[in-house]
């Protein structure tokens, strides 16, 4: 579970800068950029806190 | 820019407060990396960026500027702070304390936490700019001085009191989530570069296929130079380089980050400081600045700085998340630590209340668009006001027993005011305040001269005060 979650809040990253990248390399309209990275922000907070908010015992 | 750290905010919990640090609690490298880069990429960076365009800078004077002043601040941290905080493995409180005595220790307490509570004050400011892009009531201009508006001060109010009350109930939950936050907010900022860059782009009609291009862009349409607007000082690379190096001066040349490098095992690790310097006070300083010259591009006479607007024109909900969330998890910790110093001098009074009051004054202070609009100064004035006790510790720690006298005097000679520290603080901080009041230096510029001067007047008094005045008798 908690390597699933990580492996979604890393994913979560990429699709938060990649829109600005595209938009940046003028592949992506600004709306969709601005909806992508509001999405990612979602996933990144849910998944990031499962693993994050406790974190493991070194 | 300043953002108070963990093992700074928690100078109460126990966590070897008064003894050194002991080899098995001492921290690896990466968690100064992680620390520091998530720790300097905060609301301030927002109202920053935009100041340096309203400076008037060149794009030559910040890109370079930035390099060499963040490179200077690496540099005080690796060879001023690290070495003695290595060496000693104790708190800056408790290091003060040995040398200046409780009661010193207890002034330098009020001056930060003054200094704290307009820092937090305009991080307020920040995650307030976000509301009003919903509530769309009158925001601060540029050159506003007082609230211009009932939407305005009920929307820093509103976020003044949550941030104060969960400050008050406790900033761990906050401290958690800000580290969360953290690596989504760094590359929000980058975000917030790559999207200004391509508007820029597509306003001004530029070909962009190289890096060059990139940099004639920045050269004439980004960080074109000229005058300053109204209000606003004209910034070269000068102005740059100091703000850079001197704008968490507190930290490094003020030593407040021994309570950091405490934990470090090699003193190198001060390096480590480097990752907050260029992704926070290089990446997200010029993303920042990029999206206020943007809207300088679309419309000159728009010159107010926002923060939540300019997020939100860029990267829609997401950046108003992003204005919130960096103003509040800055502002939260360093409300909660402003109340600690609070405490300390008034200890009857409980943390809750004390915290409360401390996060009214920095929300009262919020209100008034003059200490946000005006952070450059603000920001230097802090380093100058904490520097001259970075300097009694190094002298102390290094210099003071070639001069054939006691360092931590106050310990050993069970004094509870250091007079020779005392003297070389307030007599430094006012000489340079006197030099930029009366025009001679810019307070930019006068922390420099300033610590040279405040480590003299500490040996030349101790001279006279260890012999003289309160010779030990042991």
């Amino acid at each position: 579970m908690r390597t699933i979650a990580q492996v979604i809040s890393w994913l979560s990253l990429v699709l938060l800068l990649a829109p600005s990248v595209l938009f940046l390399m003028n592949r992506m309209p600004l709306e969709t950029v601005k909806t992508t990275m509001t999405v990612a922000t979602v996933v990144w907070f849910v998944s990031a806190s499962l693993w994050m908010w406790n974190p493991k015992k070194q | 820019m300043a953002e108070t750290h963990p093992e700074q905010t928690q100078p109460q919990t126990g966590e070897f407060e008064r003894e050194p640090v002991p080899k098995n609690a001492l921290l690896g490298f990466k968690s100064f990396i992680g620390m520091y880069a998530g720790e300097h990429c905060a609301g301030t960076e927002l109202m920053i960026g935009p100041l340096f365009v309203a400076a008037g800078v060149s794009a030559f004077d910040v890109v370079v500027g930035l390099i060499v002043g963040n490179a200077l601040a690496v540099l005080s941290w690796m060879f001023l702070c690290a070495p003695i905080a290595t060496r000693t493995r104790l708190t800056l409180y408790y290091q003060l304390e040995k040398i200046c005595g409780r009661w010193l220790v207890v002034l330098y307490n009020l001056a930060n936490g003054v200094m704290f509570c307009f820092l937090a004050g305009a991080m307020i400011t920040v995650s307030a700019t976000a509301v009003g892009v919903w509530f769309n009531f009158p925001m601060p201009e540029l050159s506003d001085v007082y609230p211009n508006s009932v939407g305005w001060v009920l929307a820093v109010a509103g976020v003044g009191a949550l941030i104060s009350i969960v400050a008050a109930f406790g900033y761990q939950t906050v401290a958690k989530f800000a580290n969360i936050a953290s690596p989504w907010m760094v590359l929000v900022f980058l975000a917030f570069g790559l999207i200004g860059l391509r508007q820029f782009i597509d306003a001004s009609g530029a070909e962009v296929g190289s890096l060059g291009d990139v940099w004639t862009l920045a050269k004439t349409h980004i960080w074109k130079g000229g005058e300053p607007l109204d209000g606003q000082i004209k910034f070269t690379f000068w102005h740059v380089t100091f703000f850079a190096w001197f704008c968490n001066m507190a930290m490094h040349v003020g030593m407040s980050d021994l309570s950091v490098f405490r934990f470090a095992k090699k003193s190198w690790y001060g390096v480590a400081a480097g990752s907050g310097m260029y992704v926070g006070h290089f990446m997200a300083w010029l993303a920042a600045s990029i999206l206020y010259a943007y809207q300088l591009h679309l419309d000159p006479s728009d010159t107010a700085v926002l923060p939540g607007p300019l997020a939100h024109r860029a990267a829609g909900l997401a950046g108003i998340i992003c204005v919130i969330i960096a103003g509040w998890t800055t502002a939260n910790p360093t409300i909660y630590r402003a109340g600690l110093a609070f405490q300390a001098i008034i200890p009857k009074c409980s943390r809750f209340v004390v915290t409360l009051i401390t996060g009214a004054i920095a929300t009262v202070a919020a209100m008034f668009p003059y200490f946000a609009m005006k952070l450059l100064g603000f920001v230097a004035l802090y380093g100058l006001i904490l520097m001259p006790m970075g300097a009694v510790i190094f002298v102390d720690f290094w210099l003071i027993k070639k001069f054939g006298l006691q360092s931590s005097y106050a310990e050993a000679g069970k004094a509870i005011f250091n007079w020779a520290a005392c003297l070389a603080w307030v007599v430094t901080v006012g000489v340079c305040v006197y030099l930029f009041k009366a025009g001679i230096l810019e307070i930019y510029f006068v922390s420099l001269p300033g610590w040279f001067m405040a480590a003299i007047l500490y040996i030349v008094v101790s001279k006279f005060y260890q012999k003289k005045i309160r010779p030990q008798t042991t």
